[in-house]
This record gives C-alpha cells, structure tokens and sequence, in this order.
C-alpha cells in the first residue's frame, strides 16, 4: 500500500511539466471557483448594502401599525429597554434611534413638504451615509439646537445655504396641533438620489421628540449588523425576539420587497452560472487526467507485463490522480486565496459609463468564508478521484499485448 | 395678529390668507406724533386686522403663467382659528365649503356633496406649491410681540409715508430675515410691507389700495401679495363687504353648516 | 499546401490525442458560450421585467418634467408623438399617462394620494398593468368613472370594493376640481410608496377631471428588444423633431434601478474573465501536452531538413485546424443549448412575485458575443500556446529532441 502511494507520489514528479501543468489546470479549476463563490457572496452584499446603507438600515424596529399610517404618536414600547437590548447585542453593528414625522419646511422663498428625522448625530453616524455626504456644513457638530441638515436638491428649491433660516412645521402627536420651530441649515448633503435629496430634513432627536409632542418616545430604530447576510437569513430568531411589547422588528426584505425579489431573480442567475462554472472545471479535469493517464497505457503495459496484477495498476492510477489532485489543490487554495485577497483589497470599481456617474459607489469586494476552502476543495478532491477510476478500469483490463503496442 | 392657516391647495390656502388677514379689526387713532411711535404704528397694523368675529365677502384673483382664476366667497371667522368659508362664484366652485376649527380642516365638496377631512399631514404640505409661508400657518405673529421695530427711512423715501423696519426676534419659527412697513403719515393705514430674507433679497411684498370703511372700520379693502421668486404670479384679496364683532351663530362654525344653509 | 496536408493529415493520425484535445476546445467554448448567453439574457430578462412593468423602457416628457414635476407641463400633442411612435418598427407599443396630486377619502379617512390617468387598453397591452390588480379588476373603459387604488393606499381608507372614493385636487385652469369614482380594483405594484399614495383613474376621466383637454404627463414606450431602446430613444427623438420633448431610455428615468444593475454588470465581468481564463487554461493545457510530446517527430522533420518556419507553421496550422472545427462543433453545441434555453429557460419552483408579475422562469438571449468571446479566447489561447512551444521545437538541435521521451 505504502510502495503504492509512493510510487504514485513519484510518478508525478517524473514528468514534472506534465504534472506542473495538468496540475495547474486542476488548481486554476478550483482557484476559479472559490473566487467566484466569493465574488457572488460580494455582490449580493453589495446589492444590499447599497440598497440599505445610505439610510434605510439592513433592518428597523418600530410600534405596530407606525409602518402604516405613519402617526408620530405610535412610539417604540420601553424603547429604552430595546435600546439596552441591542447595545449588549453582539449581532448589531450599530443603531440609531429616530423621531420623525412628514412635516412642512419653509424658507422666505419656497415651502416644501418632507420628511423629518430627529437622529442621535453620534449613533447616526455610525449607520446611515447621510454624514459621509455632506457637502457644506457638518453632519451635527457641536450642539446647536436650531441645526438642520437638508439635501441640496431641497436646498436650492428653497434658496437657502449653511446658515439660512428655515421653519419647520409638524402636527403633534394625537392632537394635531400644529407646532412650529426655527432652523438654520447647518449641513447640506448630496446623495445623487432625488428621493434623499429632496425628501428629507434632519434635526436633533430631542428637538424632533419636542416638536411632536412625543416626550422622550421614538419612531423608529434603524439597524445594522456585524454580517450583512445576518439580515436575510431565513428564520433569523432576532426578528421575533424584537417583536414583543406591541412592537415590530422588521428586516429590509420586508421594508423593500422589490429588492428582494430582485435578488431572488439574481440569485437564481448566479446559481446557473456557478453550475456552468463547474461544469468548465470538471470538464478540464476530466481532460487532463485522461490525457495523461492514457498517454501512459504504454507505462501501464510495461508494469502489468512485470507482473502488477491489474488491482495494482488500478491503485496506482488512483493514487497518482489523488497525489495530482492533492497538489492541485494546494497549488489552487493558494491561488484562490491570494486573488481572492488582491481583488478584495482594490475592489472591482466601474466608472459611470454611458450616463452621469454616480455619486457613492462603492467598489465591490469578494468575501471568503471558510466553507469555500473546504467544500470546494473536498469536492474537486472526490471528483478528481472518480474520473480516475474510469482509465484505472481500462488499465486494469488492458491486455498486455495491447498496452505494449499502443501510443497516442 | 396672523391666523394660522392650513392649505390643501393653492386656492384653499389663499382663501384662508383672505380669513387669515380680515380675523381683526381697526380703532382710529389719535394723529399726533409721539416718542415710541414705531410702537404705536407696528400695533395699529396688528390690530387693524383683528376682531372677536367678522363676516364679510371677499374676491380673489390668482394670477399664476397658467392660468387666472377669480373666486368670490364668504367668510366668517371667530376668534383666531375658526373659519368657514363658503365659495359663491364661479358656478363651477359655488357651493364649496371649507371649515376650520383650530388644527382641524375640513372641506365640503357641492358636488359630491361629501365631507372630506383634510388629514394632519396634509393641511401642510403645498400640492402645486404654495406662494404663501408658514408664518401664515400656525403660529399667530404680531409685529408688536414677536419683532424688534423701530422707523427707518429709505434711500428715496416718498413725501407722507413713514417707513417701519420690523426684524423677528431670535428663535421665534418666522422666515423672514426683516419686514419693512410703509405707512400713511396722516392716518397710519399701511401702503405696502415689504418681506426679505436674512440676506437682504426681497421675497414678497404685500400692497394695500382702496381704503373703504366698513361699519366702524376704515381699512385698505385691497391686498396684493406679489412674490419675488415666482414670476408672473400675484394674488389680489378685495373685500367687498365686511362687518366686524358682530353676533354671530355659533352653529356657523360646525360640520352641518358645511352641508347646507348659510 | 502541403503544410496544410501534412497538418491534416497528422490531425487524423493521432485520433485520441487530438479527439481529447479536441473535446476540451469544445467543452469549454460551448460552456462558455452557454455562460455568456445566460448571464446576458437574465441580466437583460431582469432589467426588462422591471421596466417593462408601469415604467417602460422608455418615456417621452416634456423636456423638464423629470427634474421638476409640474401639472402645466404637458405633452400637448399626443396623435402626433403616437404616430411617429407606431411608425417605428421597433416600438412594439406606448401608453400615455397623466400625473397629478390630490386629497382622497371615504367615510371619515382621507389620505393624500397622487393622481394617475392611465389608457386602460393601451396600459395593458404596454406593461401588463392589469396583473397589478390583486382585488377586483381593471379599468372597463378610457371615460369610466372608476378608481383603483395602491394597496396600501386602500388599507390606510379602508376602502371597499364599490365603495365611491372622494377626490379633490386642483385642475390645470386653477379650479377646484372635485368628484368622486367607484373604487374597482386594488393594484399591487411591488412598490411601496407607489402602492401607499396611487389613485389611479381612467385617462379620459383624469384629463377631464383637471381640466388638461387632451394633454398628458408622460408617454412610456415598449421596445420589441431591451438591446435597441437607445437606438429607438435617438431615432424617435429625430422624428419627432420637437425641442421641447424629452425621449428618454430608462437609465435616465430609473437612475437608481440603472446604478445598481450596474454593479451586477460589473460582477458578471469579472465571473466572465474568470471563465475566459478556464477556457484558456484548458486549452492551453490540452494543446501544449499535445505539442510537447510530439517534439520528437519535430526533431525528427527537422532532421530531416524541414526548415523551421516550415515546422512552426504546421504545429500552428494544425492547431488553428482542430481549434476551428472544434469551435464550429462547439458553436452548434453552444448554438443549440442557447436556443432551447433562450426559449424555455430555466423554471424555478419558487416563482417570485414582483409588481403582480410572477416570475418563475429566467431565458437566455442568443447574441453574437456569446459567441465572439469564447471564440477569440480559444484562437488566442491555441496560437499561442501552438506557436511558443513551436518556435522552441523548431529551433531546437534535432538530435537532443530526438533523444528525449
């Protein structure tokens, strides 16, 4: 058994280039592969992200119903008790609590109706984008309480710029009372995004939960967390642990079911591809081992004819296709890992092509996990093997006469 | 004092502008010229407007680059946030009702002869976008109260009027960076206010003609706001009838009194 | 010629070598022609699915209507933009839509809602809206005094089937316009602040009820192949030949949606680069082993006298040979495979609902890239790795090749 391994060993390193190549074709084959699973991984993320991460949240909690008709007075149940919760939470990357309402907000020039978020600016921060595009201005710095941070889109309609005055005016939680306060614009953010640009105005929290009439209640608590797949995992206990007190804890598939139909389409793309992807790697190995195993019928001949009896030939053939398989393994793990680890650190950019380019795009990156340094390893291993048995049955069979006679 | 005003479009917001500028009323006033005399001019404008109750018929014109539009009514008010309006002319509106009882609005449509309540969110929000402001929404502001004031003079002043420059005091919700009156000298009734924002750009500027009296009242029965941004846009307020601290049923103001009678 | 014979000629000789060489030249091209052809017909199936339902692929405005909305901003002659429409070929249909706000209730709820005047036969046959309806049904006629209402919508009024739905807005002459429709359906656009505020009426009715004549918002347009919509959106704007219109492809009108099927694009390119390496490497793997273990007959033609710009020439010609037939064996694999699932594709259990639609089938699209790619890889891959191994054998002393093996 042992001589057998190490003949098989051995054999390899007779011919090295054939080896050498037959043995990069394997490794290529399974570098290919980790490094697709990876980058797949990473566009889905990226899908995600880009859909979430500018605002929205991978996920949000807020009172039943609020979602609907959006009535300021339906505020989180002990939302200090959630808040608790989540910090000590080792699956929430961030959240940040919101108060907010549609509201009116006028200038000397224009009037215009949108929505009004009272954001905590330190925890803001650390989840949506809204900090990192910032034109002029800041994001809340220093603790002015007439800050206001608007999109340029609704800056320019309301002929207003950093220090301006503005007024904002909401209804008041469950009496409708209308109540009124002034502003002065202290940042101006741009997204490219018409919706965000126009749409929305920031203030303090404390400012926002006054004008409401809310007391110290919250809206809404938008979340992130430390794995962006922990969102979309299906029958995540996180959702309905958080859904308690009257309160609904929601994932972005829900607040954006066309996003997740769209990855749902995308997802079934991928999954043909992968298939074909491995189809292109299982091919080659079929080629290259049959190529070289049948190139040497006349080796096998020659070691029948000395009296291995065909089990023998049939192990050895085996042994050596596992040996390859093995350094092709090890030649590709290290190949995959490595391209996968370049691309990762620069990214794949695109530049806006044919239109005006976007504003935040961010490059994507493949993302390694370990189950593709074991499954797809294990799999080209097995493979690699089954295909050898094939020429191993036809050496074992091999008359001798034959063998001794035959060249490619 | 301003009454708030809520607006479900541009038509329905003026005619609060209308009830929103004739909820007051005026007392004559001594002529001589006193110290402290910006004080007395900035009250006699606040209060020229404002009374315990008033009716009157009013005409607005709208003039906007698509279109123009006159509208007669009547209007009756209460206090500083109840109004119904009722729209007379043209045939098309005629019968159109519109109630305000504090924060709430509600609209009568004649020809479906249904009730519609005008929700939270959108006594704000301006549909085709609204020339008007929210100091015109909520909070009443009275140039007395919520501003500094004190008389100034133009660079070309002209002969009888008296110039007031009014800037809101700080953190009060008005938009406005300043507002300067002009004023008659002989009996302090206002010729136009003009509203700028904090930079020194004019941003409206509201005109006042045709002084008429009206029972016990002499005021401008004319307003023409004119916004600056917006070009060939203008709004002209007329009253052509008004009585002030009248009697009035208190059943005006209520949801029947949209369906029907008065 | 007699190259050409003799790299015939050895081709045929070794049957095995060259039939495996050959088979891995064919595998990888139809895979990856395969491959092309599936990640562009579902990448495109995907973009036209979502535009084609209620946006279309494109849309025809007055030329600042998309930046800033407005009820007076009109496309104002609407037979004359239909009949240039029709009148070119790859429009496959058009349907025009009015746009405005206003105030909706029943019973004691109102909401702010948008306006939305659609053509109900000509909504239909463009981007399937009748599928949207989840409750009830669509509109009976162009002039019907009918509604349907977003779904949300119709929660948030709790607003029944037959119930008759308030409206009040302002029509385009500056009058109050007010009426009230019977409540028909309830659509599902998969959107959901679409689904929160839409108020949807029959266009005639719509046009009446503010007062826009026969004037409308916007004009969305359906292109027989998503590939054409920029040569469409040029040639209809020649035609139309009206400074103050807008044509505009939907990665003007659906920015967002265009930015993020960019990123997918991106990702393709990269898995496709994987592919065209795969393939490279397995034919550079199969051709190189063949070449290199037929140097000793090299040696042998070189011994013989054969020149070796001769000998370099046969080994790439005989290359070039096998891979041409291969790939012509592989195109009409690939050909083949592409066809079926251009016109099956691939059902999934799982059908998916997007705006009402449900999607469970995803098709390949037959293009000549999916072709040209894997074609140009194979020949670069095969000469190259024909003509280096070549040059060496050629230049080589024929007694030590000979000796080799």
């Amino acid at each position: 058994m042992t001589l057998a391994l190490r003949l098989g060993w051995r054999n390899l390193f007779r011919n090295k280039r054939r080896t050498l190549i037959a043995g990069l074709a394997i490794g290529v084959g399974l570098a290919s592969l980790i490094f697709t699973d990876a980058l797949m991984q990473g566009m889905v993320a990226q899908m995600i992200k880009s859909a979430t991460a500018a605002y929205l949240g991978e996920g949000e909690i807020h009172r039943r119903g609020f979602r609907l008709t959006q009535e300021p007075g339906l505020t989180i149940h002990d939302a200090a008790g959630v808040e608790a919760r989540l910090e000590k939470d080792p699956d929430v990357e961030a959240f940040a609590p919101r108060a907010e309402s549609f509201g009116m907000i006028t200038s000397a020039a224009e009037a215009r109706s949108v929505m009004i978020v009272g954001v905590d600016p330190s925890r803001e921060r650390l989840l949506s984008q809204v900090d990192d595009n910032i034109r002029q201005g800041a994001f809340f710095e220093g603790s002015g309480e007439r800050d206001i941070v608007i999109g340029n889109a609704l800056a320019e309609i309301l002929g207003v710029e950093p220090g301006d005055r503005i007024v904002a005016t909401v209804s008041q939680a469950g009496s409708g009372v209308l109540a009124q306060d002034m502003f002065r614009v202290s940042g101006i953010y741009r997204f490219g995004i018409k919706e965000m640009d126009e749409g929305f105005a920031f203030v303090r929290l404390a400012k926002a939960q006054d004008m409401l009439g809310i007391g110290r209640g919250i809206n809404e608590i938008a979340l992130k967390f430390r794995d962006i797949r922990f969102a979309t995992r299906k029958d995540n206990p996180f959702w309905t642990a958080y859904s308690t007190g009257g309160n609904e804890a929601v994932s972005w598939a829900v607040l954006l079911p066309q996003l997740r139909d769209a990855l749902g389409l995308f997802w079934i793309s991928l999954a043909f591809m992968a298939a074909i992807l491995f189809g292109i790697v299982a091919f080659g190995i079929i080629n290259t081992l049959f190529m070289s195993l049948y190139e040497r019928m006349f080796e096998f001949g020659v070691l029948r004819a000395v009296g291995t009896r065909s089990a023998g030939v049939r192990r050895l053939i085996i042994f050596e296709a596992g040996a390859l398989a093995a350094l092709s393994i090890a030649m590709g793990l290290v190949l995959g890992l490595v391209l996968t680890l370049v691309v990762a650190r620069t990214g794949v950019n695109y530049s806006g092509i044919e239109f005006a380019g976007t504003t935040f795009s961010e490059p994507l990156t493949p993302v390694l996990q370990v189950r593709q340094f074991v499954v797809y390893p294990l799999a080209t291993f097995l493979f690699t093997l089954l295909v050898a048995l094939y020429p191993a049955r036809v050496a074992g069979r091999l008359r001798i006469a034959d063998a001794l006679r035959k060249s490619l | 004092m301003r009454c708030p005003r809520t607006s479900t479009s541009r038509l329905t917001g003026l005619l609060f502008l209308a009830a929103t500028l004739l909820c007051a009323a005026a007392r004559p006033l001594p002529q001589t010229v006193r110290p402290g005399r910006a004080e007395e001019i900035v009250r006699r404008i606040d209060e020229l407007y404002r009374s315990d109750t008033s009716e009157s018929t009013v005409e607005m014109e709208v003039v906007t680059p698509n279109w123009r539009r006159t509208l007669r009514m009547k209007v009756w008010s209460r206090g500083l946030s109840d109004t119904f309006i009722r729209v007379l002319e043209p045939k098309k509106e005629a019968g159109f009702a519109t109630l305000r009882l504090g924060d709430e609005m509600w609209n009568f449509l004649p020809k479906t002869a249904k009730v519609l309540k005008v929700p939270p969110s959108m006594m704000m929000s301006s549909w085709m976008g609204s020339d008007l402001t929210n100091d015109d929404l909520v909070k009443e502001f009275t140039f007395a109260e919520s501003y500094h004031f004190e008389m100034t003079m133009p660079e070309s002043p002209e002969p009888g009027i008296l110039y007031i420059k009014c800037v809101p005091k700080e953190g009060l919700p008005i938009v406005w960076g300043s507002v300067v009156l002009a004023v008659r000298e002989d009996d302090l009734l206002p010729v136009w206010e003009r509203y700028y924002d904090e930079k020194g750009g004019l941003a409206r500027t509201i005109a006042f003609r045709d002084i008429r009296t009206f029972g016990r009242r002499r005021i401008p029965s004319t307003m023409e706001l004119v916004p600056e941004a917006k070009a060939g846009q203008k709004t002209v307020l007329r009253y052509l009838e008004a009585a002030f601290d009248l009697a009035l049923p208190a059943d005006i103001f209520s949801l029947r009194n949209l369906h029907g009678g008065l | 010629m007699v190259v050409l014979k003799m790299a015939f000629r050895n081709i045929l000789r070794q049957k095995r070598r060259t039939v495996f060489t050959a088979l891995s030249i064919i595998g990888g091209f139809t895979l990856a022609v395969i491959f092309i052809g599936w990640a562009d017909g579902s990448y495109n199936g995907i973009i036209d699915r979502f535009t084609r339902t209620r946006l279309g692929h494109i849309q025809i405005h007055e030329k600042t209507y998309l930046a800033r909305p407005s009820l007076y901003k009109t496309v104002a002659d609407v037979p004359r933009v239909g009949a240039v429409l029709d009148g070119t070929k790859a429009v496959e249909s058009w349907a025009p839509r009015v746009y405005s706000a206003g105030l909706a209730g029943d019973g004691d709820k109102s909401a702010g809602v948008q306006i939305i005047g659609l053509d109900p036969e000509r909504e239909v046959r463009t981007t399937h809206f009748e599928r949207t309806i989840v409750r009830g049904r669509f509109f009976s006629g162009v002039a019907a005094r009918e509604a349907v209402l977003g779904r949300v919508l119709a929660e948030i009024l709790q607003a029944k089937l037959g119930d008759e739905i308030v409206l009040l807005s302002q029509g385009a002459d500056g009058s109050i316009a007010e009426d009230q429709f019977v409540l028909v359906g309830v659509a599902s656009s998969g959107d959901e602040m679409t689904d929160r505020t839409a108020y949807y009426l029959p266009l005639v009715t719509a046009q009446d009820y503010l007062v826009l004549d026969a004037k409308v918002h916007e004009i969305a347009v359906v292109v027989a192949r998503l590939g054409r919509v920029q040569s469409v959106a040029r040639a209809v704007t020649a035609r139309l030949d009206d400074p103050s219109l807008a044509v505009e492809p939907w990665q003007v009108f659906a920015r967002s949606f265009y930015n993020a099927m960019k990123a997918d694009k991106a990702g393709m390119w990269v898995m496709l680069l994987v592919i065209v390496i795969i393939v490279a490497v397995g034919v550079l793997n199969t051709v190189l082993m063949s070449v290199l273990e037929r140097r000793r007959e090299y040696g042998l033609l070189k011994a013989i006298g054969t020149r070796p710009g001769r000998i370099v020439r046969l080994i790439v010609l005989e290359v070039l040979l096998l891979s041409f037939v291969s790939m012509a064996a592989g195109a009409v694999l690939g050909l083949g495979a592409n066809s079926f699932l251009a016109r099956h594709g691939i059902r999934f259990s799982s059908g998916l609902t997007y705006g009402g639609m449900v999607f469970d089938t995803m098709n390949s699209e037959i293009n000549a890239r999916s072709f040209l790619i894997p074609a140009v890889t194979v020949i670069a891959a095969a000469l190259l790795v024909g003509f280096f191994p070549a040059l060496k054998a050629a230049r080589t002393d024929p007694a030590r090749t000979m000796r080799m093996h």
